[in-house]
């Protein structure tokens, strides 16, 4: 197989800049001088745009197909969204410039915040964590110094459902908390008297998801909301699962004091192989003066004040006080993100909850017709996988256990999720939550049509109707045949070994 | 306090955004108008059904105060009239940088990196359908690994400073068995205040304490001082330093603080064109912002932070790794691998919280460094580095304006002392349609009277003259 490593042209070759008008040779001392060159590669234009564009080709977006990924919300992202962030009005702004040359930068941050205090029902909004742990982190920072702010410093742990995402455990364990994990009850949601018996006054906060990555709404959370007070900890809502929720209920009304949000997930910007994200925080007010700073504010414009973006208002960055716990990152967040997501919000707007309404719709019908095959379907079934919670409704994600597939023929989850990708699909998040066995979860989200989950679902229950052997070697048509991932761990060949020439 | 939202009945800031009709997001939900039909398949009747899980107590009864949904056409008007309402670097000679460069981006670079498969993927969690992103990181880490001089580079960090601090945490875990003050980190005093403000946030929970190290007069670090960093776990500085300096001390500073201490340094990835990789001179981890390569400034983010390191830290360090396997048929292919390091395995023994990275920017990066090629990087290097003493010498011919650290190496930025505050002479440049650079009293008091001016590959004799006339016409105005 290439790599771009194998474009060896002559020396110098390569992108063409023009030459520097300024001359100045001895400007770098000898002993600061790199010795010899990187061991990049020489290529033209026409080379790399067809590198790129066949590695493109050997890469599965939503783009590509349909992207059951759960706990993703691996939605459309519109185009105009892209369009927008290449105007030179972001794409060429610099995070330092004086805020009366960022008026509509400030004007877009100052409505993301509202917005997202208002769906949220929080007082205050930080735009400026770049990813939901980032977030997580903050928001459990801001937390930590509420409670050394009152003296409580012995609040030391914090509680999480098992039913958690890693993040969760792995921030608050950055801030320097011991974790108490709490085990879920037997039907999936949280367990109230596993949370009585750990809440105390050594509580700092608890951080829970709802809908849970269960999929379930957490009928309990206001009663959960109360023990946690009552023993004088914090409430932290991972806002992973926000797309399922908003307009129908939200984390100020469930009780919760922190909340962080996905723009990557809930708001379409768009998740790259990985990145970039962002994770704004949404806080009550008695947390409010502990956010990174800055954040966007406004006044009214006083006469003779440039006109800004018109609507009487001079926007500027805010310094959050003494109490800030500081920067988190060292700008204020993916301005870039914050844009597309503003961009995305706006073709709602008030009918956001529309969005919500149709990746819950979704959610149930995909899981109804996987569940419910027609019985001429059934009888070539080997075995049905088992609902990973029995509950009649599920919100935006729901989940399946492959166990009983595993017990009659040995297929396990991973082979199913292998096998569904040579149908053309990206797999179901593979073994997580780690609390259903041989566990798939689904999140359709509200982009796709009911053509698509039909689909989906026939193409689902004929992968549980081949034989086994099929499954356990597949995929079989994707570019390469599944990856052996113990060699690679025992190999570590982490980079490209270079070129003699170099 | 922050202003509340308790008074957020209504949305006041629909000023902003231009009239609509009709329902605009029909484009983006497909299945708008058979919500009967796929209700009555599982045995509902109402949409509110599917919500009767939330109880009541905690259920939204109203709807929400926010502006009616607006078409594609209508969003595109608003964003560039209010985004139009900024003023971008290129509409003026800008000489402000302070860690984020106005570059040019060849044109391919965003063209191919928002092809829809790379854009819209998640995490190459299964790799045989992700060879190609993930083939791209592969050859990424190895560029960037290139570029520093250390075996091993990540997929990238946040940015710059979480990068810094992440490596600081790391270098702990690693070398705390070692080192005599386990704890103890020494960092450059010259770290500017907002990546020192996020050092703090990452390390105060485990423990570290932060010292600073101090700079002698001219920008240099006080060699002096830094024997006291021996037996810490980790030094952190920055090469070149946060006001562009080159410090020739750096190249002997890890004979001086000894193995047991791992030496940490930030660099300007541009640079390295030209000088010495801290891999070459003995880092133990090389950290930086990577957004010269790949993305214009774009706000200040999403932009991408470099991390590499020595084999001693792989199994200790944060983020995703790719390596190189074969498939069950022996073919070469590409996969994530060490994850047991993070946290969706390891959770809060987790090495790193991080779970979304950069990699769509760090694509962006690896597309501009395979354009660029070896020769390319040390020309626009080399093109920055000139620019940088051209601009230098015109600004310090002008009377009352000296450098604040003369006599040493610089790349890219500088400081100089104005003969009166430097907040009024921006707002005085900024009159006569020039971005005269950065404020260094926003991050030191005692240099309020200190411009720190940035110089990249577009800057022009013009743009120079401009600078210099806007410059004299204030620096003259207040004698």
């Amino acid at each position: 197989m290439s790599t771009v490593f194998d474009f060896k042209g002559a020396s110098g070759s390569g992108w063409s800049q023009p030459d520097s008008s300024f001359q100045n040779p001895d400007a770098i001392p000898e002993s600061l001088r790199r010795k010899s060159l990187p061991g990049w590669p020489r290529a033209s234009e026409p080379e790399l745009v067809r590198h790129y564009t066949l590695l493109s080709q050997k890469t599965f977006g939503i783009d590509t197909g349909f992207y059951p990924l759960g706990s993703c919300t691996m939605k459309h992202n519109p185009r105009v969204n892209e369009r927008i962030v290449q105007l030179p009005g972001i794409d060429r702004i610099h995070p330092l410039q004086d805020s009366s040359q960022v008026q509509g930068l400030l004007a877009i941050y100052y409505e993301m915040q509202e917005m997202l205090a208002i769906c949220s029902g929080m007082d205050a909004v930080t735009l400026q964590p770049v990813a939901g742990a980032q977030g997580e982190f903050t928001a459990i920072r801001c937390i930590q110094e509420y409670h050394r702010s009152r003296g409580d410093d012995h609040r030391d742990k914090v509680i999480v459902p098992d039913s958690a995402h890693g993040t969760n455990p792995a921030s608050a364990s950055m801030c320097g908390y011991q974790i108490i994990e709490i085990p879920s009850a037997s039907d999936g949601r949280l367990d109230i008297d596993a949370l009585r018996a750990a809440v105390g006054d050594d509580t700092a906060a608890m951080m829970i998801t709802n809908p849970s990555t269960m999929g379930l709404f957490e009928t309990n959370i206001a009663e959960a909301s109360r023990i946690v007070h009552e023993a004088g900890g914090q409430m932290y809502y991972d806002g992973a699962n926000f797309n399922a929720i908003i307009g129908k209920t939200d984390p100020g009304r469930m009780g919760f004091d922190a909340v962080h949000y996905n723009l990557h997930k809930t708001f379409s910007q768009p998740h790259g192989g990985g990145g970039p994200g962002s994770g704004p925080i949404g806080v009550k007010e008695h947390l409010s003066e502990f956010l990174p700073t800055p954040i966007a504010s406004r006044r009214e414009s006083q006469e003779g004040e440039p006109n800004g973006v018109g609507d009487g208002f001079y926007y500027f960055w805010q310094d959050v006080g003494d109490k800030s716990i500081g920067k988190v990152q060292q700008w204020n967040g993916n301005a870039g993100a914050v844009v597309r997501a503003w961009a995305f919000y706006r073709r709602y707007g008030r009918d956001l909850e529309r969005m919500s309404e149709h990746a819950v719709l979704n959610s149930n019908y995909l899981r109804h017709k996987i569940m419910n095959p027609e019985p001429d379907v059934a009888a070539k079934i080997n075995c049905m996988p088992s609902e990973g919670s029995e509950a009649d409704l599920v919100m935006h994600e729901f989940t399946l256990s492959m166990s009983p597939v595993k017990e009659v023929n040995g297929v396990t989850g991973k082979d199913v999720a292998k096998r569904l990708l040579d149908y053309g699909y990206m797999s179901p998040t593979l073994y997580f939550p780690q609390i259903v066995p041989e566990c798939l979860m689904i999140e359709p989200t509200e982009t796709e049509s009911k053509e698509v989950l039909d689909k989906f679902a026939a193409d689902f229950h004929a992968v549980l109707s081949e034989d086994p052997e099929i499954l356990t070697t597949a995929p079989h048509t994707t570019p390469v045949k599944r990856v052996d991932e113990v060699w690679a761990a025992r190999n570590l060949i982490l980079r490209h070994p270079g070129n003699d020439e170099d | 306090m922050i202003e509340g939202a308790a008074s957020r009945e209504t949305i006041e800031f629909l000023l902003t955004c231009s009239g609509v009709t009709g329902e605009p997001m029909v484009d983006q939900i497909p299945n708008l108008g058979r919500e009967s039909e796929m209700l009555s398949e599982i045995g509902l009747s109402s949409m509110s059904d599917l919500f009767s899980n939330i109880p009541e107590g905690v259920r939204r009864e109203d709807s929400l105060p926010l502006p009616p949904p607006q078409s594609e056409e209508q969003i595109l008007e608003d964003a560039r009239r209010l985004l139009g309402a900024n003023v971008d670097l290129d509409s003026r000679p800008s000489f402000l940088s302070a860690g984020l460069a106005r570059n040019f981006v060849p044109t391919m670079v965003p063209m191919l990196a928002t092809r829809g498969e790379f854009l819209t993927s998640y995490t190459p969690y299964q790799p045989e359908v992700s060879q190609g992103m993930l083939q791209a990181m592969w050859e990424f880490q190895t560029m960037v690994s290139e570029l520093v001089g250390l075996p091993i580079s990540n997929v990238s960090m946040y940015d710059a400073s979480t990068a810094a601090a992440e490596a600081i945490t790391c270098a702990v875990r690693v070398k705390s068995k070692k080192a005599t003050n386990p704890n103890s980190v020494f960092v450059s005093g010259l770290v500017p205040p907002h990546r020192l403000s996020v050092i703090r946030n990452y390390t105060q929970g485990v423990g570290i304490e932060l010292h600073i190290l101090p700079h002698n007069d001219d920008g240099s670090l006080d060699m002096e001082t830094v024997s006291s960093a021996a037996g810490s776990s980790a030094v952190y500085v920055e090469q070149p330093n946060s006001l562009g300096i080159l410090d020739e001390g750096l190249i002997g500073l890890k004979e001086i603080i000894g193995d047991s201490t791992a030496l940490i340094v930030g660099v300007d990835a541009v640079s390295l064109g030209l000088v010495q990789p801290p891999g070459h001179w003995g880092a133990d981890i090389v950290v930086g912002e990577g957004q010269p390569f790949g993305i214009g400034p774009t706000g200040g983010g999403p932009i991408y932070g470099i991390f590499a390191c020595t084999k001693e830290f792989l199994r200790l360090m944060p983020g995703r790794v790719v390596g190189q396997s074969i498939d069950t048929e022996g073919k070469t292919a590409y996969t994530l691998t060490l994850s047991t390091r993070e946290q969706h395995i390891r959770r809060h023994r987790a090495t790193s919280n991080i779970c979304s990275n950069e990699t769509l920017i760090a694509l962006m990066g690896a597309m501009h460094m395979s354009l660029l090629g070896p020769e390319g990087l040390e020309k626009l290097a080399t093109r920055i580095s000139s620019s940088t003493y051209a601009v230098m010498e015109a600004v310090t011919n002008i009377p009352g304006v000296e450098l604040v650290n003369p006599g040493g190496a610089f790349f890219r930025e500088f400081a100089i002392r104005l003969p009166g505050p430097a907040k009024d002479a921006l707002s005085s440049m900024d009159e006569a349609g020039v971005l005269g650079g950065f404020d260094l009293g926003n991050w030191w008091e005692d240099m309020s009277d200190c411009l720190l001016i940035g110089c990249d590959e577009g800057i022009t004799e013009p743009d120079i003259s401009s600078l210099v006339d806007a410059l004299k016409a204030w620096s003259g105005g207040i004698k």
